[in-house]
């Protein structure tokens, strides 16, 4: 031990520099933590949150019932049951449709398979409940979800443009190609 | 009413308000070291209770009042009962030597009152490290009759730790005594009286500048060993929370937690106290006299002294707040070699250096 790292030792040099930098925190105080009831951060723009079900303008369901969401699901959150719309033989619908939210690791996997847009991520974080229950979601729920998150909704999608997806229309509604 | 009643009388409400602002300083000490804890770590400390938080002492103290009281399954019931009792009760006592304002005395109804001192026995330090050592045993019970395992273990450091410190305290203090020639705290403030230089930290003689019975060393670990005789970080080895939970608190709940915590407060409040009075000259002002004294209100002169200790005391738990921002607790074994190897020669060398000092340059 040399001469200098001895008078560092027994003057407690280390532990005084420490405390030079606790004191510069304390006179140049500026908080990097917000009171978060009452503030909240910003969310970035692709924040991925609680997921919700959408509907056309007229408020008819995009869902189409065709368990692609389902299938991409890594946690298996979604269960669909799928069914005929009464009266139309082609077009199918979810007759029930689950996301069990407790294992949803908020990946939008499942926005990315539909091919509707008919699942959308929200920017809705505060769900903590006290009944684990209450995270079990049905349709209605979800559709609760989607239609305070998602006020401007798009039109039937026949009546956006001629050429978008024509699967999955009726073909009483399909819009009439120009001649 | 006999003169006997009169003094019991004088006494306890002397008593009541020197432990109303004991109370009030713990209080205080609460909020102060979370807010000052919380700004040095960029944080914003207790905000809700009140503006900026500042009820959250009181919102504490309600939450454990109200708390349901456990005592668990296999405790000596007697025991448990007894630790936190015996903790809080010696760490306030101890303020009963502790001089807070200048040695005036006063008549009261007849008889002989020091305002500022409830009780200046002549061996006021002695008093002090005495029940120190007691308060330690109710750490070690709480730890014992527990029946919990992390109690135990932080219950057997404490009584190695605070045993050892201990040690190291008392030889820190033996020459701020042979200084003084008293043990008296109030003697040894008195004799530090005239300035800064005389101060036993620097310890100049009455008649002179230079400081020949300098105590700094003594001082420095005199502040360390009460920093561990206090179980404060960086030396919180018997309530490590990284390791044993609470210690010997784990298994305390309601008010019974909040004397083990409020004993800490005290504590830290009573070593401040006696390193402000044995070091930085207690009540006494930087400069010579007062300037109250100096434009001629002799009368209102203790204004500033109590001033000056209570800017003393809340220095030093501001360093203990400090210190606790900035170190990380000290592992088991540096904490021994520490106390033993480097704390204990420095204190002993101290105590014969100022020996022969006083003895080839006697004071005054």
């Amino acid at each position: 031990m040399n001469f200098k790292t001895w008078i560092k030792t027994i003057t407690f040099y280390d532990i005084l520099v420490g405390m030079k930098a606790t004191m510069s925190h304390l006179l140049h105080y500026r908080s990097i933590t917000l009171q978060y009831p009452h503030e909240k951060r910003t969310l970035p723009d692709n924040y991925r949150g609680m997921l919700a079900l959408l509907r056309y303008d007229d408020g008819t369901e995009k869902c189409v019932g065709c368990d692609l969401c389902e299938a991409a699901c890594p946690s298996r959150v979604i269960r669909v049951v799928s069914a005929e719309v009464p009266g139309e033989p082609t077009k199918r619908y979810s007759k029930e449709y689950y996301m069990d939210m407790t294992r949803c690791l908020f990946c939008g996997m499942c926005v990315d398979a539909c091919p509707v847009d008919a699942l959308g991520m929200t920017r809705e974080f505060e769900w903590a409940v006290y009944d684990k229950r209450q995270l079990h979601l049905n349709k209605e729920q979800l559709l609760a979800i989607g239609d305070r998150s998602f006020p401007v909704r798009e039109k039937q999608l026949e009546l956006q443009h001629p050429n978008v997806a024509f699967f999955n229309v009726a073909f009483k509604n399909l819009p009439q190609k120009p001649v | 009413m006999t003169e006997l009643s009169l003094r019991l009388a004088v006494t306890f409400a002397q008593i009541m308000a020197e432990m109303g602002i004991v109370v009030i300083t713990i209080a205080t000490m609460t909020y102060f070291e979370r807010k000052v804890l919380g700004w040095m770590q960029d944080r914003m400390g207790p905000m809700e209770v009140g503006p900026y938080g500042i009820l959250q002492p009181v919102a504490d103290g309600i939450k454990l009042f109200f708390k349901e009281d456990i005592t668990p399954a296999g405790a000596n019931k007697a025991m448990f009962a007894l630790a936190p009792i015996l903790t809080v009760v010696t760490a306030l006592i101890g303020f009963a030597v502790i001089p807070f304002g200048p040695n005036i005395t006063m008549d009261v109804f007849g008889i002989t009152v020091k305002p500022f001192v409830v009780s200046d026995i002549n061996i006021g330090i002695l008093y002090i490290l005495a029940f120190a050592s007691i308060g330690t045993y109710g750490i070690i019970l709480g730890g014992w009759s527990s029946n919990s395992k992390y109690s135990l273990l932080g219950g057997l450091r404490a009584a190695a730790q605070v045993i050892s410190y201990e040690l190291n305290v008392g030889l820190a203090i033996v020459g701020v005594i042979l200084l003084a020639g008293s043990l008296s705290i109030v003697e040894i403030t008195e004799a530090q009286t005239g300035g800064f230089w005389h101060w036993f930290i620097w310890g100049a003689r009455p008649d002179g500048f230079f400081p020949i019975h300098t105590q700094i060393f003594a001082f420095v670990v005199f502040v360390i060993s009460a920093m561990a005789e206090t179980n404060r970080i960086p030396f919180d080895l018997p309530e490590a929370e990284s390791e044993l939970v609470a210690g010997f608190m784990t298994e305390y709940s309601g008010m019974r937690f909040a004397f083990f915590v409020s004993a800490e407060y005290a504590n830290m409040t009573l070593v401040s106290c006696v390193a402000a009075s044995l070091f930085l000259g207690g009540w006494n002002a930087p400069y010579p006299g007062t300037i109250f004294g100096y434009v001629g209100l002799e009368q209102l002169a203790w204004v500033e002294h109590i001033a000056w200790f209570a800017a003393k005391v809340y220095f030093f738990l501001f360093v203990f707040v400090w210190i606790r921002a900035t170190l990380p607790r000290l592992r088991y074994d540096q904490l021994m070699r520490f106390g033993w190897k480097v704390m204990l020669p420095i204190a002993l060398a101290n105590v014969i250096v100022t020996a022969i000092a006083v003895y080839f340059f006697p004071r005054g």
